[in-house]
């Protein structure tokens, strides 16, 4: 009898209330490990993390298959995919993930800045205590190079528009919630647990 | 005891206070020839701020390393407004081509780095993000550039430096147009450079007028007559 290899999805926490949503309903039948979403303020740091977690998956199970429910979101993103097993959701970063490449691409060129549900509660946190940005120096560098922030709204948490509005006066640029559905993370997910099995 | 204006314009710079920088330089230009503000004041000052940022940003945010290129832009601005009264033209080094790569939308890198080569003389002609390969290899032949700076934040967008390198090798432009690269996956490998058929980098924004000088003279060389055989 062939035994199904077992499977894991490393996963950056900008997920993890989409990706528990998806495992409730039964959509999505994964175990899965959250990383850290404010380790994209260092990319080398999540890197270093990833590489961790993904040895320590092989340690456990040197067969076991692994997505990655990331972005390109550090400098050997492509050495971690090509790992026999390994595949990596499609997508340049969560927003694509979440929106599909089609509407993140159009949005993008509008000049669209998108905030996350979990990202948009610590807007201040990246945007002062990460990015250093403060007074006029944030206005300025906001409205330079995006027209408005787009609050991509999954449906799971409430609408924090209160610190979307202090975000939205701190950095000069409207905003907009735009509801999404989990169907382009979803399907990305599937797609990735299939390549990690060709993969082998 | 004479003020120390390059310091003062640096702790400036590395606070992120674009109306205390532009105010060191108005307290220096006091008495002085504006046009020697870049070659006196500025360029030594950001030559030193490029290198601690080179390090990797020790110390140096994001916000401080904008800052600095708002204030480059300042500088310009002034000096053209300057030449434009005074009726005399600035020196002008030679058109170069900014854009991001092919489906890249990460503008603030070029944006800085088209600040710091604008304030250094040069003609850029920026095409903003998602910029194709014959828009860059166009754009150059129609202005005359010897040099094209492609960016690109990460290693999914960087492949699209390649389709770069192949339109101008495609054009018969190999070497007599020259393809400089940046953006954070080529800080972080730089051995991307030369993969993906780059022709040089720079640790910084800062850096990046030293770069586009060096193979605006390697074009130049490549497109001689002699084709650099001789020195």
């Amino acid at each position: 009898m062939i035994q199904e290899k077992q499977k894991l999805c490393l996963s950056c926490s900008i997920f993890r209330k989409e990706i528990e949503a998806l495992q409730a309903s039964g959509q999505l039948d994964l175990p899965v490990e959250f990383l850290n979403s404010m380790l994209h303020m260092v990319p080398a740091k999540l890197e270093a993390r990833l590489q961790e977690a993904l040895s320590s998956a092989r340690l456990q199970d040197p067969e076991r298959e692994v997505v990655m429910a990331y972005g390109d979101c550090c400098g050997h993103m492509d050495t971690f995919e090509s790992e026999p097993g390994t595949a990596r959701t499609e997508g340049i970063n969560c927003c694509e993930i979440i929106l599909g490449s089609e509407a993140y691409r159009k949005l993008r060129k509008e000049g669209a800045f998108f905030l996350m549900p979990e990202l948009a509660l610590a807007w201040r946190q990246i945007f002062v205590g990460q990015l250093g940005l403060l007074g006029p120096c944030a206005k300025t560098f906001m409205q330079e190079m995006h027209s408005r922030m787009i609050y991509l709204d999954t449906g799971l948490v409430p609408v924090p528009h209160a610190a979307l509005q202090e975000a939205s006066e701190f950095l000069g640029l409207p905003v907009e919630i735009l509801p999404v559905s989990l169907d382009p993370l979803l399907a990305s997910l599937r797609q990735a647990v299939q390549s990690a099995h060709r993969h082998d | 005891m004479d003020r120390n204006y390059s310091q003062d314009l640096l702790i400036a710079i590395e606070r992120a206070d674009r109306a205390g920088a532009n105010a060191v330089i108005q307290a220096w230009a006091a008495g002085r020839d504006f046009r020697q503000v870049v070659p006196e004041l500025l360029a030594p000052v950001l030559e030193t701020f490029g290198k601690v940022w080179a390090t990797g940003h020790g110390g140096v945010s994001l916000a401080t390393g904008y800052v600095a290129s708002k204030i480059a832009e300042d500088v310009l601005t002034r000096l053209l407004q300057e030449a434009k009264d005074s009726g005399s033209v600035l020196p002008v080094k030679g058109p170069v081509v900014l854009g991001n790569v092919e489906d890249d939308f990460h503008p603030l890198g070029r944006k800085m780095v088209a600040a710091f080569l604008r304030a250094d003389g040069w003609d850029v002609r920026d095409l903003g993000v998602d910029v194709s390969a014959a828009e860059f290899v166009d754009t150059a032949e129609a202005s005359g550039a010897k040099v094209i700076g492609a960016s690109a934040m990460m290693y999914t967008t960087a492949k699209n430096v390649a389709k770069i390198r192949q339109e101008i090798d495609r054009r018969g432009l190999t070497g007599k147009l020259q393809l400089a690269v940046g953006g954070a996956v080529f800080k972080l490998r730089p051995e991307l450079v030369a993969d993906f058929g780059g022709d040089g980098t720079a640790a910084s924004a800062v850096e990046a007028s030293t770069l586009f000088e060096t193979l605006r003279q390697r074009a130049l060389t490549l497109d001689s007559p002699a084709g650099g055989l001789h020195p």
